[in-house]
């Protein structure tokens, strides 16, 4: 199964993926910031970041840029609810795959992800 | 055309200095206390005006009034508050012809101090008719403006008036006339550094407006209870009033501050029912227990963290801007409590503040929630002069077509 890395300040939005992702999907870990994001991403090395924008201590997009920049072959998808088109530009240029604004339904996940990481 | 914020700070100062001359006047009259408890200058979209009177009774007066100043005002009285107000003049609200005329007579005495404030600032006479009784329920009360002049929009000088250690308030509404207000704030106005776009202004608010639908549908797609859009509207108000803005019933939301432009506070607050039923709609399981878990806490969490992006995101979109927010901090106070110290960090750099409130509602289940925002003046004001009004439907963004290109 694909290993997937959440980072989410959300406690309920991390609780929402988990229960969308672990049929298909191995959660190898669930953090709440960026620095999390890259430290973990560096100890598990996953298939998949489901990487939160807004977040304390470290943003998602400053997050991303740095593991883009220790492994360009990450995969990571925002998983936001900002629906800001300069910020989806940031994502971009930092290096995001893909781009999921929250509220979301599990298909709309679903495809997300098979659009970065075909099964 | 524009106003600058000294001319807006006057007018509102007019309308405060008028809901006091009418209160002191009442009080000589009655012998009840009361004090004038806000006095804000909003635009409201024609047909929300009077939301907060919500489905109550109303009696009062109505006045037309013309010269340099066109329009109407309003003084309505909750049914209860004016049988006080008849039995203190009169002694007896019971006959039912003399109370009416009891409410006109307070009314007119009320009401003229009220305008000739607006008049002696004018350097004009502003001529108004006899007053007209008028009562109903909740908005009906007040005068359809619908059709009076072009705009979709309408100026109100709205106050709230409390009696001293009751629970009864009475509302002063003044509804001047579109063009004609607009062009005397613009005449009176020294537009320099600080002038105001005012056209751009109610382009804001129906980005407001839009801001407050997108967070509904988000509301929607989490719960799946439809939700829908109530109020919006734009006010301006001392610094010191901001607070009252929202009532002292316990809330339950976030609150975020936003940078970028413009920066200020943002709050998602619910009342505690509201706040149960809504993080209960989110959950896939039952919650035991009355009270707010902390699974409930963590849902109204994650709502007001969507809630706020789809209500900022609008503006950041049609201004081809980023609106960036800090994490949401979940809050459980009484209302006042929780807006009061972010008005005294906005205070910091001003003394009058702009004030962007929303509300939503759902008939499904007991459910409101209101937003409010608290942009910083100075930035809401260079946003509004960059503001290109052709963007204004540009609210939303397609992130595949972003990552397309």
């Amino acid at each position: 199964m694909p290993e997937v890395l959440i980072a989410d300040d959300s406690e309920f939005m991390r609780n929402l993926l988990r229960e969308i992702l672990e049929e298909d999907h191995q959660i190898v870990g669930e953090v709440e910031n960026g620095v999390e994001a890259v430290e973990t991403y560096k100890e598990e090395n996953p298939d998949l970041v489901m990487m939160d924008i807004v977040m304390p201590i470290r943003d998602g997009i400053e997050a991303t840029d740095e593991i883009k920049n220790t492994d360009p072959n990450a995969n990571v998808i925002m998983c936001t609810s900002v629906g800001q088109e300069e910020k989806m530009k940031e994502a971009v240029k930092a290096g995001a795959d893909g781009y999921i604004t929250k509220p979301f339904q599990k298909p709309s996940v679903m495809e997300a992800i098979e659009d970065v990481v075909p099964s | 055309m524009k106003v600058d914020i000294q001319s807006l700070e006057t007018f509102n100062q007019l309308a405060r200095e008028g809901a006091e001359q009418a209160t002191a006047s009442m009080t000589q009259m009655t012998g009840i206390e009361a004090d004038v408890e806000v006095t804000k200058m909003s635009l409201v979209d024609r047909k929300d005006l009077g939301e907060e009177l919500g489905d109550r009774a109303f009696v009062g007066v109505q006045f037309d009034y013309e010269g340099e100043l066109a329009g109407e005002t309003v003084l309505v009285f909750g049914r209860a508050c004016s049988a006080s107000l008849v039995e203190a003049l009169i002694g007896s609200a019971d006959d039912e012809a003399m109370a009416k005329s009891g409410v006109k007579e307070i009314g007119n005495i009320m009401m003229s101090g009220f305008i000739d404030g607006w008049a002696d600032y004018l350097e004009t006479s502003i001529d108004h008719s006899p007053p007209t009784y008028i009562e109903g329920n909740g908005p009906a009360v007040l005068p359809d403006t619908t059709g009076s002049d072009d705009s979709d929009h309408v100026f109100v000088f709205k106050s709230r008036i409390e009696w001293v250690d009751e629970s009864v308030e009475f509302y002063i509404y003044m509804l001047p006339e579109y063009d004609p207000l607009t062009s005397i704030m613009a005449d009176h106005a020294d537009t320099g550094d600080d002038a105001i776009p005012v056209d751009k202004l109610e382009v804001f608010n129906e980005m407001t407006r839009s801001g407050t639908e997108k967070a509904a549908e988000n509301v929607t797609m989490m719960t799946g209870v439809e939700t829908t859009a109530e109020v919006s509207q734009i006010s301006f108000a001392p610094v010191t009033d901001v607070p009252k803005q929202v009532s002292n019933e316990t809330y339950v939301g976030t609150v975020v501050e936003f940078t970028g432009l413009p920066s200020g506070y943002l709050m998602v607050l619910f009342d505690e029912v509201s706040a149960k039923n809504v993080a209960e709609a989110m959950m896939p399981i039952d919650v035991d227990g009355d009270g707010l878990t902390d699974q409930h806490k963590a849902a109204i969490e994650e709502l007001g963290n969507i809630m706020t992006s789809g209500f900022v995101d609008g503006w950041a979109n049609v201004l081809q801007t980023s609106v960036d927010h800090t994490p949401p901090r979940l809050v459980h106070d009484m209302g006042q409590a929780i807006i009061d110290p972010l008005a005294a960090q906005v205070g910091r750099q001003q003394e009058h503040a702009f004030i962007v409130d929303s509300t939503m509602r759902t008939d499904e289940i007991e459910f409101e929630a209101e937003i409010h925002a608290l942009p910083n003046e100075q930035e809401l004001r260079e946003a509004l002069d960059e503001l290109l009004v052709d963007r204004v439907d540009e609210t939303e963004a397609d992130p595949e077509q972003i990552f397309q290109e």
